[in-house]
């Protein structure tokens, strides 16, 4: 395993686990702003989760997914679920009354006004979140080979178990980076849709 | 606009690259794991590379696992084939059994609960013992001439005891193993960090210390491994577990790795962990060289 490929790997772990979680994240969001009685319960689930310990949660869902990325990426999506339903739902909540009423008098379905006019309103909260979660899951995916993911957990591990700071380094500088750089872009593009959607929405 | 077409290029980019790297394994594919720690990495990587280079099988490595738990639920899912395991881990965490003394009965017991209860075959006992020890320095091995822990609890009025943490909370521990042989060391013991605990050894700072039978740096600090002649620590002898339905499908592996079986005493996993800890050596290299000094390769 070079350490291209270790990189490549540990991306598509992430890449694919924030995928998912962002669909699930809307839709939970969606439905916890919908259904009022559900909120509550759905954001109090998500900050559960958040306080499962990584090893532990990781190895109960090895005995049902198996060993390999499927686990970690399942983990993954669960740790990321929480920063972007509970921004969702603050999103949607936060848009002006007045705008939603506007969107109701236009004659537009409830379906019509969400995809229309809410979510775009409030989807530089919701990218936040998804910029909280991206980063975060870039740092919890080196767990992964603790269930036998790939991925740039392998050096970190055997750096710490060796006490080898070369091979820590190996691994963590390149977590450090990715993690950096999906920051300064995703926050770059937080900006400019928050700019743009401002002026609407204050 | 420009920013989602480069968002897009970038992701197909890297989804395209991670399907190129999955999905290649052949047909007559086992899968090796391993606990998170050196002694059963090396003990894996033997395996695997005994069976590559004696058989057409191939073979997966999940080496570096997060611990027991994800070993042993690995394998009676059938996610792994083959690891190692010590036969009083088996006994207390897996079994949930009481510890037994006697080496022997350990294994005939753990060989048929696993066999009924989860069709996983023990494999002939590798040799290495890896429980707790008493381990003194090399001086104190020379002034005193001891061997035994019976020898140690005669002069251990003159001695410092220093060990992990861990030592002291265990039933079988600390206070079990002075109450046994009647030890009673110089002052307090010291309770330190277990990585602090051969530096302190070979400074002088302490003259006894608790240690793994088979730690590497047992060698670096050419300490002196007593022993236990009344038996107080558990046995945790080391084996291949191996799924039965994958001895069904390759049954040579049985043979093949049962002549692994006595072939790693303590000293010489002492010598190999020491290789890989101590010394920094790769873990395939060390496997290599030891196969090939012991004619299996």
């Amino acid at each position: 395993m070079n350490m291209f490929s270790m990189i490549a790997e540990h991306m598509y772990i992430v890449f694919i686990a924030i995928a998912i979680a962002v669909v699930l994240g809307i839709f939970f969001g969606v439905v916890a702003y919908w259904v009022r009685y559900l909120d509550k319960i759905i954001l109090w689930l998500t900050e559960v989760l958040q306080t499962i310990p990584s090893l532990a949660l990781l190895a109960l869902l090895m005995i049902v997914f198996g060993l390999g990325n499927t686990t970690i990426i399942v983990g993954l999506v669960l740790y990321a679920l929480m920063p972007i339903v509970r921004n969702t739902f603050i999103g949607l909540n936060d848009v002006q009354p007045y705008l939603k009423d506007a969107a109701k008098g236009m004659g537009m379905t409830k379906l019509q006004r969400l995809i229309k006019v809410e979510l775009p309103l409030s989807f530089p909260l919701i990218f936040s979140g998804i910029k909280i979660a991206t980063v975060n899951s870039l740092s919890i995916a080196v767990m992964g080979v603790l269930i036998g993911a790939g991925g740039l957990g392998f050096p970190v591990y055997r750096g710490i178990q060796t006490r080898s700071l070369e091979l820590i380094l190996m691994g963590a500088i390149p977590v450090v980076l990715m993690a950096l750089v999906f920051d300064y872009v995703m926050s770059n593009i937080e900006r400019r849709l928050t700019l743009r959607t401002s002026d609407t929405n204050k | 606009m420009k920013m989602k077409k480069w968002v897009i290029v970038i992701m197909t980019l890297v989804i395209g690259l991670s399907m190129a790297l999955s999905g290649c394994s052949g047909d007559d594919t086992i899968t090796i794991g391993s606990k998170d720690f050196s002694e059963n990495m090396i003990l894996g990587e033997v395996f695997a590379q005994l069976i590559e280079n004696r058989t057409d099988i191939s073979v997966n490595r999940k080496l570096n696992l997060g611990g027991t738990f994800v070993c042993f639920e690995a394998i009676k899912k059938g996610e792994i084939d083959i690891y190692a395991e010590y036969t009083g881990t088996a006994l207390t965490a897996q079994l949930d059994m009481d510890v037994i003394g006697d080496p022997d009965e350990a294994y005939r017991v753990v060989s048929e609960e696993f066999d009924s209860q989860f069709d996983i075959t023990w494999l002939e006992p590798l040799g290495l013992n890896n429980t707790y020890a008493v381990a003194v320095s090399n001086e104190v091995y020379e002034e005193y001439g001891i061997e035994t822990y019976s020898d140690l609890a005669k002069v251990s009025e003159n001695l410092v005891f220093g060990g992990g943490y861990e030592f002291y909370d265990r039933p079988d521990g600390f206070d079990g193993l002075k109450e046994l042989y009647g030890m009673e060391f110089k002052g307090d013991p010291v309770k330190m960090e277990i990585s602090m605990k051969y530096q302190a050894i070979g400074n002088g700072d302490i003259d006894a210390t608790d240690a793994f039978a088979t730690d590497g740096p047992i060698r670096k600090y050419n300490l002196k491994v007593l022993e236990d002649d009344k038996g107080f620590f558990p046995p945790y002898y080391a084996s291949a577990l191996i799924r039965n339905d994958t001895l069904e499908n390759y049954p040579e592996l049985k043979d093949l790795l049962n002549e692994l079986g006595g072939m790693i005493d303590d000293p010489t996993m002492i010598e190999l962990n020491y290789l890989v800890d101590v010394e920094g050596q790769s873990i395939e290299d060390v496997a290599k060289d030891f196969l090939e000094s012991k004619d299996l390769i």
